[in-house]
């Protein structure tokens, strides 16, 4: 709408009493329908569904998945105003935890928040004469496979991150070497592989290695969800990894800020992701500094 | 005993699959004009948009395409069957159906592995198709 | 062919409230405080926005309304002229 010249300044704002409320618990019933008869509720459930058939499919597990909730932590452990600010984490503590939902464990899950984000959004010539250093939106996709998890035949991938990512990429005229971080929608830690690998970062099956070392940690050569994310941040949906692009590109993070404090690349680009139901829809967009 | 599980909403889409159950027939909807076999059923065929059907019975036999195992009880009446299996079954017909696995533990339950169809006669009303390891 | 999007749009403010384990407040205020201070920190005021997007929202909790798009604009004092709720 605004390309259309229908308005000049967007607002978009998340909120939600998630933690303190009964908000959630009306939801589990709501919305899982039918699949409740068979004990089948929620997002846990739906992921691990997927996670599973990943599993079979190109040999994932948790192996993988505790690299991305240890390396998310880390960058939580250097943000005040994360839920898990001071709740450092082991990948012994991840092998401890307890399993929701097989083969989800409680630290593959994201948290459940109180709170509220928003964002502005409008056009770059506007945006020199506003407050903040702007970030840039270079290019941005979707794709919505829709159907739900019980009757998906892409849960291992691709999912539409596949050509949601090609359509930001295109538009961006950039490639994957270009970017400097990643904000990844995490409802789960499996969430942020299969996204990932989705977007050409690795092939199935290769992001236990490409994890290895501390890619996605403060030091890394790819950092990933520098907030903590909905994993160990706050959960706001897509505006989890969106805020936290933008405030990266904008300089404004303080101890978890991208570039010498960190020991990082200063990010010039940034790639966020949005995600929603059981990968049912996705959203790739790229962020750059002006 | 009470029956203290969710039990299926009849509606005018799925009314004929639940009565099929009732009869230990495990009922889909086939176009047609295009072939596919569908699972939820609807009057529309997701394929070719035709609204010809008629409805087929299943063998009942499949594959765990996958599944996940419930350490938590997200609903009171589960509680006691914990750990439990929710499963995918690709049926060989085609379509994608949620259900339980039953009749082994969950650690026995794999991807790939055939099933079968049982039934569970809930009450006058639903009988529910659950599937167990074809040996 | 170049988009016609690309590096024309950006954004400019960011607004954050409490977050974590914050007790006796509505959904709706954390929208509004969120907002607000998104607005406060793009250097706009609240007239300047004229597009409104609310994320979608998870069933209302037993001691709120059901919140939609209509209702959170009111409160921040809003007429825009685009207006929706996001499908996921």
């Amino acid at each position: 709408m605004l390309e259309s010249g229908l308005c000049s300044y967007v607002l978009i704002s998340y909120g939600h009493s998630a933690l303190s409320s009964d908000s959630m618990q009306r939801m589990l019933l709501d919305l899982s329908g039918d699949d409740a008869v068979f004990g089948h509720f929620g997002a846990t459930g739906g992921y691990a569904l997927a996670a599973r058939r990943a599993m079979h499919e190109f040999g994932t597990g948790p192996e993988t998945w505790k690299k991305i909730a240890v390396g998310q932590r880390r960058w939580a452990n250097l943000n005040p105003a994360a839920m898990m600010h001071s709740k450092p984490m082991t990948e012994a503590d991840y092998d401890n935890a307890k399993l929701i939902v097989e083969p989800l464990r409680l630290p593959d899950n994201c948290l459940i928040t109180d709170g509220g984000r928003a964002i502005i959004v409008t056009s770059l010539e506007r945006a020199r004469d506003l407050k903040q250093p702007p970030a840039v939106i270079m290019g941005m996709g979707q794709h919505n496979p829709s159907t739900v998890i019980a009757q998906s035949d892409w849960m291992a991938g691709p999912t539409g991150a596949r050509q949601a990512g090609e359509a930001a990429f295109a538009m961006a005229d950039i490639t994957l070497d270009d970017v400097d971080a990643c904000q990844i929608y995490d409802c789960f830690t499996y969430t942020v592989e299969i996204t990932l690998q989705d977007y050409g970062f690795f092939k199935p099956g290769g992001g236990r290695d490409w994890l290895q070392g501390g890619t996605i940690e403060p030091g890394g050569r790819m950092p990933v969800n520098t907030s903590g994310g909905q994993l160990s941040e706050a959960y706001f949906m897509g505006m989890t990894p969106i805020a936290e692009g933008a405030m990266q590109i904008m300089g404004r993070c303080g101890e978890r800020q991208l570039g010498p404090a960190t020991r990082t690349k200063s990010p010039e680009i940034i790639l966020c992701s949005d995600n929603g139901g059981i990968l049912q829809s996705h959203s790739c967009t790229l962020l750059r500094r002006l | 005993m009470s029956y203290d599980k969710p039990l299926p909403k009849l509606n005018s889409d799925n009314r004929p699959f639940w009565e099929g159950c009732r009869q230990h027939e495990l009922r889909f909807q086939r176009c047609s004009d295009c072939g596919h076999v569908r699972w939820p059923p609807s009057d529309l065929c997701p394929q070719c948009h035709s609204t010809e059907i008629n409805w087929l019975i299943s063998k009942g036999i499949g594959k765990v395409y996958t599944f996940a195992v419930y350490h938590t009880a997200f609903h009171p009446g589960f509680a006691a069957d914990l750990p439990y299996t929710v499963a995918v079954v690709a049926l060989d017909e085609g379509p994608h159906f949620m259900s339980n696995i039953v009749g082994c533990r969950p650690d026995e339950v794999k991807c790939d592995m055939p099933v079968k169809v049982v039934w569970e006669d809930v009450d006058e009303r639903i009988t529910l198709p659950k599937f167990r390891a074809l040996s | 062919m170049t988009s016609p999007i690309k590096d024309k749009y950006a954004i400019v403010g960011v607004g954050y409230t409490p977050q974590g384990r914050v007790p006796g407040r509505t959904s709706l205020s954390f929208h509004l405080e969120a907002s607000a201070n998104a607005i406060k920190d793009a250097g706009l005021n609240k007239n300047d926005i004229d597009g409104f997007i609310s994320y979608r929202n998870f069933p209302a909790a037993s001691d709120e309304n059901e919140l939609t798009p209509n209702i959170i604009a009111q409160h921040l004092g809003l007429s825009p002229i685009y207006m929706s709720q996001d499908a996921n």
